[in-house]
């Protein structure tokens, strides 16, 4: 058996709001081998997109055991966290989340800014052009996120998880604000991602959407069903 | 190494980009620093300016010289001084400071002399003095024509003086070297002219300074022709001096100098305090300790616009990390550290005050151009007037952009990634 990409055993999230405990995530476990495409799905408030930020880092969760291609995460502070997430994930969000005052290349540029390999700017710029190529906005590179249609965002949004080649492509609903042609171009882009051997995980609540995926996740109320 | 300066430089094109979108409202934040820096410049300059002018005063004196000045007594010390046989400062205190201190190079002794010069208008004042012939060298006087007298001179009592610049000017052709010029009805040869000597007239001056141009000198002993008949009544008034200049061998004994010709003078005037003694190296000491502290404070209060531009940058800085939540939760999300938040708000807050220092010393500079100009007072940009107040600048920068910048690193990346 190979190696887990991601190992996530009995994660429980509770939120505190006021004297109220709201238990977001019940002792989830779930295993993600490299070169999947798992899509998670479920009602919105069911704990999918909690369980995408505690699997990219950005939330910590109660209690459990995390361990991203064999490594225990929950121990690490904040600077190797932030370190994880901008040499081995990518993140794509519904609401695309590009730097407005950047253009497309700086989009696509910023994680480089702030992953410790040693990439010179000459090498950074050649590995995000190369990005913005594989999502097709090459004659884009100067223009500004407002002056790019959804499905463009969309795609330097792509563009900029797939620079920094992430062992992970984290996308949450990354096909909510778009119509669906546009929504079907974005899910034939991570298909050929995923066909090129890109781990990818996404998080839906759009049954249509999730049929793109090779393995499809429930979840109900926080737990797996 | 080259890609972290390469990461810094990435930071202050970033910083200098968001300053720039926002033309109006970091030109306005960036006033109050400007304000703040332009005060701590003029006040600095005017500070250093006063100060200068102090010191260059007091080094007209001569730091190697100990001045001694008779001073006049009122009726009932008189009284005392007779008592206990002081007859004031007379030229034997010359011989027994000479005799009883080891650092002395030379004393001259003057004397002031009230008579008329014949020919010199009344807009010009001159003084009269009558002094020994080391004079010229322990003050650093030189004749421009002729020579100043000799030693011979003085004991010969020959009838000769040197004259200064606008006496020589009033007097005309008569005052010319080997001319004549009658002082209070005796004739005078004039053997040498003072060159023009640089004199500021001050009111407010702590330090009065003699100015040269208008003096004349006659070898000691020759005062005695002037005396009238009134005052000649006791021998001592014949042999009292004005002042004594002691000029010590090395600068690092005035001070032990002035001690040791205190305990003498002290002891031969039997405690009377006729005379005063001046140290110009202590009072520029003292000066300079006076004005650093008035330096200090001109520059504190300057420094409090400083701190109200600051507060409104905070404010400015505030606002922008609460405008740009969503961008700092992207910025996280692909990787920033809260370190690098907080570099990166730090670096456009100390951006932003510093080149509010730049403009305000290049206004700074401007203002107390015309401040010079139209006050007249003697002002000085030393690198410290412009050091300080771009250094503060920065260290404003950084004291106010901490809070900002530390509350944008201290958000939650998600909840900031969500912000409307």
């Amino acid at each position: 058996m190979s190696l887990n990409l991601i190992e996530l055993n009995e994660i429980d999230k509770e939120y505190r709001i006021g004297e109220n405990k709201l238990h977001v995530l019940r002792r989830v476990t779930l295993h993600i081998k490299s070169g999947e495409f798992v899509c998670v799905t479920g009602p919105s408030g069911s704990g999918k997109s909690t369980l995408l930020h505690i699997i990219g880092c950005l939330d910590r969760p109660t209690a459990g055991d995390y361990l991203l291609d064999g490594v225990n995460v929950l121990n690490a502070g904040d600077e190797s966290l932030s370190r994880l997430r901008s040499n081995s994930l990518g993140f794509v969000f519904q609401t695309f989340n590009l730097i407005s005052f950047l253009t497309l290349l700086e989009n696509v540029e910023l994680p480089f800014l702030y992953s410790d390999s040693n990439i010179d700017k000459k090498h950074a710029r050649q590995k995000a052009l190369s990005a913005i190529k594989r999502v097709g906005l090459s004659d884009r590179i100067t223009h500004r996120p407002f002056q790019l249609s959804g499905g463009e965002m969309q795609r330097t949004a792509i563009a900029r998880a797939i620079a920094i080649n992430p062992k992970l492509i984290l996308a949450d609903e990354p096909t909510g604000n778009l119509d669906s042609k546009t929504g079907k171009n974005i899910l034939d882009i991570l298909k050929k991602l995923h066909a090129d051997g890109t781990t990818i995980m996404m998080v839906t609540h759009d049954m249509q959407v999730a049929s793109a995926a090779q393995k499809t996740i429930q979840i109900q109320d926080g737990s797996i069903c | 190494m080259l890609k972290k300066l390469n990461k810094y430089f990435q930071v202050a094109n970033i910083a200098t980009r968001c300053i720039l979108m926002h033309k109006l409202r970091s030109a306005l934040s960036l006033c109050g620093v400007m304000c703040g820096v332009m005060a701590v410049l003029t006040m600095v300059a005017i500070g250093e300016g006063a100060k200068e002018e102090l010191i260059s005063r007091i080094e007209q004196l001569g730091t190697k010289n100990i001045y001694i000045k008779a001073s006049p007594l009122t009726k009932a010390r008189e009284h005392d001084a007779i008592e206990k046989l002081s007859r004031g400062l007379t030229i034997y205190d010359r011989g027994r400071i000479k005799a009883g201190c080891v650092y002395v190079k030379d004393i001259v002794c003057v004397k002031d002399v009230k008579a008329d010069i014949f020919g010199v208008s009344s807009d010009v004042s001159p003084r009269i003095m009558a002094c020994t012939s080391e004079y010229a060298a322990v003050q650093g006087l030189q004749p421009v024509l002729g020579r100043f007298f000799k030693p011979s001179d003085v004991s010969a009592g020959e009838m000769v003086c040197v004259i200064g610049d606008s006496i020589a000017d009033r007097i005309g052709a008569d005052g010319n070297v080997g001319g004549h010029i009658q002082i209070g009805g005796h004739v005078f040869k004039v053997i040498g002219h003072l060159g023009r000597v640089e004199w500021n007239p001050d009111k407010n001056a702590v330090i009065s300074v003699k100015n040269y141009n208008e003096m004349v000198f006659i070898p000691l002993g020759l005062d005695r022709l002037f005396i009238n008949e009134a005052s000649a009544g006791s021998i001592s008034r014949l042999d009292t001096l004005t002042e004594m200049v002691v000029a010590v061998k090395d600068i690092k004994h005035v001070f032990d100098a002035g001690d040791i010709i205190k305990r003498v003078l002290e002891v031969t005037h039997n405690g009377v305090n006729d005379y005063q003694v001046v140290i110009p190296e202590e009072l520029l000491m003292e000066a300079r300790k006076t004005q650093k502290t008035f330096n200090m404070v001109l520059a504190a209060i300057g420094s409090i616009s400083l701190l109200v531009g600051g507060i409104g940058i905070m404010n400015i800085m505030l606002a922008t990390v609460s405008e740009r939540t969503r961008e700092i939760g992207i910025r996280r999300a692909v990787g920033a550290t809260k370190n690098d938040i907080i570099i990166q708000f730090l670096a456009e807050t100390i951006l932003l005050t510093f080149s509010g220092g730049i403009i305000g010393v290049v206004f700074g500079v401007i203002v107390v151009f015309f401040i010079s100009i139209f006050a007249s007072w003697p002002i000085m940009i030393t690198t410290w007037a412009i050091l300080l107040p771009l250094i503060l600048s920065v260290i404003i920068g950084i004291f106010f952009g901490l809070f900002p910048a530390v509350k944008a690193s201290a958000m939650d990346p998600i909840t900031a990634l969500r912000y409307e």
